[in-house]
């Protein structure tokens, strides 16, 4: 295929692709109507290329759908790591960098000048000095080369730090790099030091691990950075799945904390959008790109505000105000035998995060709601079904939802008419 | 700092494993794009080392046809600020200390004093960790982690005592085949099989919370172990059927939750549905039960017969908790 290259220099386009073949696994080439097919074919290519084995295709009346089936608690590496190993870059890059590596590495404190003479006298590649300059302040950048000031001029030198040396002096740590490699977050820079050492992860698997939102790592040090500095951000977001939005939006945000979810795996942005004048959590998997602004100069007082506020938050969901304002906590009370089913009784303290839960009766387990959004505690609570014994308080909207919910799948598995039993 | 970086990138790394041979040969050039890169890198790669018209000159081709490295010493393998920066947030998780004896953990401190953590802990919060998680500072826990991990690593056979789910103290010889850690729980597990008479008896997961006991017998399991075999043991006969119906934005919610199982999806262009068949672990199927059950009427748990069973059961035994006391229900529902 002409024109097509492995190497990438940014993955905004893959990223929005491989949640498409991740998630929905279910879309035919001409679903991808927001790009050319062009696009669709160089995506799915370069994602054959790094997850080829867990790719499937399906033949359906639509045509041929392209998805990606792993379970990703039994392989010991997140595959999608390779998407940050594919940028590209030009044929001075690599020269320079195993040349300049290799000139450092036999003399200590060497001025540009020398540098560029040794380029030319030892390997045959005559470089401009600015180039050469370029690339060492890129490097000192990276922590890969050390400048000091030697009179006038700059002299370089090699850091010293070896990822082997490291490994061979600090025992214990080869196998947490192993471990660390593959958790939340930045888990690809831990295998990054794996990779220069040909080592691989013999001992960890992660259960229930959500390999694709590695991805999103790519926008956590700018975003730390805004945090950090008390600045705000603009996003660009992904046009909606579902929404008739073809084209992204920007919207700004003042971060204050990264939210994450060990029951999903989802990242969000969690701070004050000054748009909507509230506290927002912006999912990381629908931000396309992120843009550092000014400072806030509000910023002690919103921070107050936020942290009171995220005390509050059963998930991410920061609600409405004028949904949560006069409302009276909501109050759930569950049935369980705290002898026969202390695991209900477990599993609920060990579950119901800024929840309080009492015993109330016999059998009886009461669990008080305070949150500002008491919809995302109801998907929690559906886990207990056929345990609740009453649901209280609240507003009246969640608790009719809840029951219409119970009502309709009563009818969807009811008893002797169940005709759906494959 | 930059986590996308060609410094990290496939290529560069192929190029520097040849570089630290010195001398090499097309079919090396050949065989490391083959191990080291992506699945097309053949078809841009070897023109790029080996000398022609389009390399990046880092070989000379000798006149015994070899190929020789222009620089001269193997290149480096050096840690960069990104990747120290990454090893200094490590070093505030409680997790570290499973791995790691006081005076390494000082010895890493000392080599990073200067370096400024890639994260901080508090930067992250994570919503839903659950109140009680593997007490990664208790002694016992972590000299029971290392000497699990260690039989990992060296397949000897434990005699471990622990005590099960189901609150039964349980003892037996068993070897260890690999760690897991759960982010959900905040726990980690090993997979083992149980021996019985020096052979295999059955296929486990031990919580190392939950250890009492661990001795080493000093006998190593010499049999080849494969984890396919171990995890196929493990695995559900027919896949959970569910019908998914777009209602809520139940699709995007689903497979974005189930993103982590094996699974085929089939969309119907009509009602927008989707039929979702999920692989799973036979002694998580409580587990896949109830977070099936989180998403209401949304979704429909079509077979296997005994999965659907289970689902109708709990709303039964619901719908007669909420007629019996909640007197909402009557009023309130549709």
């Amino acid at each position: 295929m002409a024109g097509f290259s492995e190497l990438i220099k940014n993955f905004d386009k893959t990223r929005d692709y491989l949640r498409d073949f991740f998630i929905y696994g279910s879309k035919i080439r001409s679903d991808f109507n927001r790009k050319s097919s062009r696009t669709y074919d160089d995506e799915k290519r370069r994602a054959e290329s790094w997850i080829g084995d867990y790719m499937r295709y399906d033949d359906s009346v639509r045509g041929r759908q392209v998805s990606i089936s792993v379970d990703s608690g039994h392989i010991p590496e997140n595959p999608l790591y390779s998407a940050f190993y594919s940028r590209s870059f030009t044929d001075n890059d690599i020269r320079l960098h195993f040349l300049l590596l290799d000139i450092l590495s036999q003399e200590e404190r060497l001025p540009l000048r020398r540098i560029v003479d040794l380029l030319e006298s030892e390997y045959g590649f005559i470089f401009e000095e600015q180039t050469v300059r370029n690339k060492l302040r890129e490097y000192t950048d990276e922590g890969i080369v050390l400048a000091e000031r030697s009179g006038k001029s700059l002299v370089y030198s090699l850091t010293k730090d070896r990822a082997d040396e490291y490994l061979s002096a600090v025992p214990g740590l080869e196998d947490a790099v192993k471990f660390f490699s593959e958790v939340q977050s930045f888990g690809v820079v831990g295998n990054s030091i794996m990779k220069s050492l040909d080592l691989k992860n013999d001992l960890f698997f992660i259960k229930h691990n959500y390999l694709m939102h590695t991805l999103e790592d790519l926008l956590l040090p700018d975003l730390l950075r805004a945090i950090d500095e008390h600045r705000y951000i603009t996003a660009a977001v992904f046009p909606g799945q579902n929404s008739s939005e073809k084209t992204e939006r920007e919207m700004p945000l003042l971060p204050m904390q990264i939210f994450s979810s060990a029951q999903t795996g989802r990242r969000y942005a969690a701070g004050y959008a000054p748009d909507l004048r509230r506290f927002v959590a912006m999912r990381l998997d629908n931000i396309r790109s992120v843009k550092v602004g000014q400072v806030c100069e509000d910023h002690k007082r919103l921070d107050e505000s936020f942290r009171k506020a995220a005390a509050r938050c059963f998930g991410v969901s920061f609600g409405f105000s004028s949904e949560s304002a006069g409302r009276s906590p909501m109050r759930i009370e569950f049935f369980a035998d705290p002898i026969r089913e202390y695991y209900v009784i477990e599993r609920l303290q060990r579950e119901k995060r800024c929840c309080t839960l009492e015993r109330t009766g016999d059998h009886i387990f009461t669990l008080t709601a305070d949150v500002l959004d008491v919809n995302e505690i109801m998907h929690w609570v559906k886990t207990f079904i056929g345990r609740i014994k009453r649901v209280e308080g609240g507003p009246s909207s969640v608790r009719q939802r809840f029951y219409s919910d119970i009502y309709r799948m009563d009818k969807m598995y009811g008893g002797d008419e169940d005709e759906h039993i494959q | 700092m930059n986590i996308f970086s060609e410094l990290y990138g496939a290529y560069f790394r192929i190029a520097a494993k040849l570089l630290t041979l010195g001398t090499t040969d097309d079919k090396t050039v050949r065989e490391a794009i083959f191990r080291g890169g992506f699945r097309d890198s053949i078809l841009f790669l070897p023109q790029k080392l080996i000398p022609g018209s389009e390399d990046w000159g880092l070989f000379r081709r000798e006149k015994d046809g070899s190929l020789r490295r222009v620089t001269k010493n193997a290149p480096p393998r050096i840690l960069t600020g990104l990747q120290k920066s990454w090893l200094k947030a490590k070093l505030s998780d409680p997790r570290i200390r499973l791995f790691m004896e006081e005076d390494a953990l000082a010895e890493l401190e000392r080599r990073l004093s200067g370096t400024v953590p890639l994260y901080r802990q508090e930067q992250f919060r994570t919503t839903d960790r659950p109140t009680e998680h593997d007490p990664y500072s208790d002694p016992e826990y972590i000299a029971n982690f290392r000497k699990i991990l260690r039989a990992v690593k060296d397949r000897s056979i434990l005699e471990i005592g622990f005590v099960s789910g189901k609150k039964n103290r349980i003892f037996g010889s068993f070897v260890m085949l690999k760690m897991e850690y759960s982010p959900r729980n905040d726990r980690f597990r090993v997979y083992c099989y149980q021996l019985k008479g020096g052979k295999i008896s059955d296929s486990g997961m031990i919580n190392i919370g939950r250890i009492r006991s661990v001795r080493d017998t000093g006998q190593v399991f010499t049999e080849e172990i494969s984890m396919d075999s171990y995890f196929s043991s493990r695995k559900c006969s027919s896949p959970a059927v569910i019908r998914v119906t777009p209602e809520r934005n139940a699709v995007e919610r689903f497979m974005l939750e189930f993103a982590s199982f094996e699974k085929h999806s089939v969309r119907d262009p009509e009602t927008g549905e989707h039929t979702v068949e999920l692989w799973y672990d036979v002694h998580d199927e409580i587990e896949l039960l109830i977070k099936l059950l989180s998403f209401g009427p949304v979704i429909e748990i079509m077979g296997p017969e005994r999965l659907r069973l289970q689902a109708r059961d709990r709303v039964r035994r619901q719908v007669e908790l909420l007629e019996k006391f909640d007197g909402g229900w009557k009023n309130d529902r549709p």
